[in-house]
């Protein structure tokens, strides 16, 4: 699903992003990306979103080469990829049941699927009788669910989180893992950053470990450590 | 059914960013509303100048000498000249009843003359003025034009000689200043416009940068802000329209009316002005929302 071969990322002027990080994810895997902060997770994360390009190395997602990709098709691209970020990125003046439609607008979906698809998804995600409040009046954990609601709403090969639970209190964030579980339970491939130690040990998933851009650990059924 | 959508959005964003809106409006009714006024002034001198300019006629007198066919002769050769636009021909007795007209009350003096000493004359007026002198130095060595002998120049061909060449030099300058002044304003209303969407469009970049992420394209995110710019611009001219319209029919009643000798009421193409008021800021607001936002789809 995922494959970065001696990716380095070097900021303006000579900030190390990521250095020579060759890793394999494979379709459906459920994986963890820990490391301190500045280590690099969110660096490769918008990588894979093809935010900007790396410095060194080739990115591969869903079997296509992320450097030969034109401009104009870096949408089409995203579209497979749902994404959560740690600040929600909620579209301020829509409702809840507007921001999960937005991502099916974007692909042309008509109407009467909207209509259907959104209060299917939303119930999922327990939001069923929020559908029409505004993102500033729901709580943190509220609006991660929406995040995720509309990440997923698409039916993406791909899921990637950038520290979802990083503003959420314990319980709250057990519920955003909870979904993504499930998610991933469904086939979905998830990559996942995050700071919380309780949560990967929990899990026994994957753990990719960065530091200072290198990836210094990368094991199965692992531990955050 | 697309349309729809990006209709919605962007009268949503009007209503939900209304400040932003108003302040756009507004620019862009300023901005309209002056150019507006720039192109009133501009028109009404543009019609005093070429009143002016079409008052430069070339007056060739005639000899007595000369007989009914050489005159016509005369004028058939003058309306073969492309750059002509008029001939008129003054008869001796014409020539002496304006004389009288212009001496009005004083009459008496004309009976001191014998007959009438009055030259007839041709008046020809130019498409050009420009040309003005070039044609009348054509006349200057025609045997059947009454000059005096050794007059330089011939003072049988009357053009105005330095006056006109002053009255289309400054006419010119006016009318290149004019434009010039014109041009001015519509650099000045666009950069003002582009400047006030660009703010609004600036507080809203986070929004644009969700949206990319989310996998819209750029004409996605682009239809809406540019549909808003045309919905700011069709309403901020409107009302520029209207207040430059008020403006012109208050210039013509209160000041063109009184002062005919110099402007005449119809100087102002009002259509023409509308739809070009219209139409601008039309383009002003679409335009400076599809720039304005270039920035912000580069992630
Ligand atoms: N846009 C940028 N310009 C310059 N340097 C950057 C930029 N983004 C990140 N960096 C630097 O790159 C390094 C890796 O940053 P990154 O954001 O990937 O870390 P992270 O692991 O996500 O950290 P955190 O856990 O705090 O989110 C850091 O040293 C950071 O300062
Ligand atoms: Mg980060």
């Amino acid at each position: 699903m995922i494959t970065f071969d001696h990716v380095s990322k070097i900021y303006e002027p000579d900030i190390v992003g990521l250095e020579d990080v060759s890793v394999h994810i494979e379709r459906g895997e459920f994986a963890f990306l820990v490391g301190h902060s500045g280590s690099g997770k969110s660096t490769f994360i918008r990588l894979l979103l093809k935010e900007f390009e790396p410095t060194e190395g080739t990115i591969t997602v869903a079997g296509r080469n992320l450097q030969r990709m034109r401009r104009s098709t870096i949408p089409y691209h995203r579209r497979n990829i749902g994404c959560v970020f740690q600040d929600f990125k909620l579209l301020p003046n829509k409702n809840v049941a507007e921001n999960v439609a937005y991502a099916l607008r974007v692909t042309g979906q008509p109407g009467r699927v909207i209509r259907r698809k959104v209060p299917e998804i939303l119930q999922l995600v327990g939001l069923g009788d929020k559908m029409y409040k505004m993102p500033d009046e729901l709580s943190a954990g509220e609006q991660q669910r929406v995040s995720v609601a509309r990440a997923f709403v698409n039916h993406p090969s791909l899921l990637v989180a950038d520290e979802p639970t990083g503003n959420l209190d314990p319980d709250t964030s057990v519920g955003i893992m909870q979904l993504l579980y499930r998610i991933n339970r469904a086939g979905t491939t998830v990559l996942m950053a995050t700071h919380d130690r309780e949560m990967v040990d929990k899990m026994r998933k994957r753990v990719i470990a960065l530091k200072d851009g290198r990836v210094v650990r990368d094991e199965d059924k692992g531990l955050y450590r | 059914m697309k349309f729809r959508f990006f209709l919605s959005e962007a009268m949503n964003s009007l209503v939900r960013n209304w400040v932003m809106s108003v302040a756009a409006m507004v620019t862009i009714l300023v901005s309209m509303f002056v150019l507006g006024l720039g192109l009133i002034i501009f028109f009404n001198f543009q019609d005093v100048i070429s009143d002016l300019r079409n008052k430069l006629e070339i007056e060739v007198y005639i000899k007595s000498t000369a007989s009914q066919e050489e005159i016509d002769a005369l004028g058939d050769e003058i309306r073969a000249m492309p750059e002509v636009k008029r001939v008129y021909f003054v008869s001796k007795e014409e020539a002496l009843e304006r004389l009288r007209k212009s001496l009005k009350g004083n009459e008496d003096v004309l009976d001191a003359l014998s007959g009438n000493p009055l030259p007839p004359s041709y008046e020809i007026t130019l498409k050009d003025p420009a040309q003005i002198e070039e044609v009348a130095s054509r006349f200057f060595d025609n045997p059947l034009v009454d000059n005096t002998p050794g007059s330089d120049p011939p003072d049988g061909v009357k053009y105005g000689g330095e006056t006109s060449k002053r009255v289309l030099r400054v006419t010119t300058i006016f009318l290149i200043g004019g434009a010039g002044f014109v041009v001015l304003l519509v650099l000045a209303s666009v950069l003002l416009v582009s400047n006030t969407i660009r703010l609004s469009i600036f507080a809203r970049r986070r929004e644009v940068e969700i949206m990319r992420l989310v996998g819209a394209t750029n004409w996605f995110i682009r239809w809406p802000f540019v549909i808003e710019g045309v919905v700011t611009g069709i309403a901020g001219a409107a009302g520029a329209t209207i207040l430059v319209l008020l403006t012109n029919k208050f210039l013509v009643d209160k000041v063109i009316k009184n002062m005919t000798f110099l402007f005449s009421a119809g100087a102002v193409p009002v259509f023409k002005l509308t739809l070009f008021l219209i139409l601008s800021g039309t383009l002003l607001g679409a335009l400076g929302s599809a720039l304005a936002l270039r920035r912000f789809l580069k992630i």
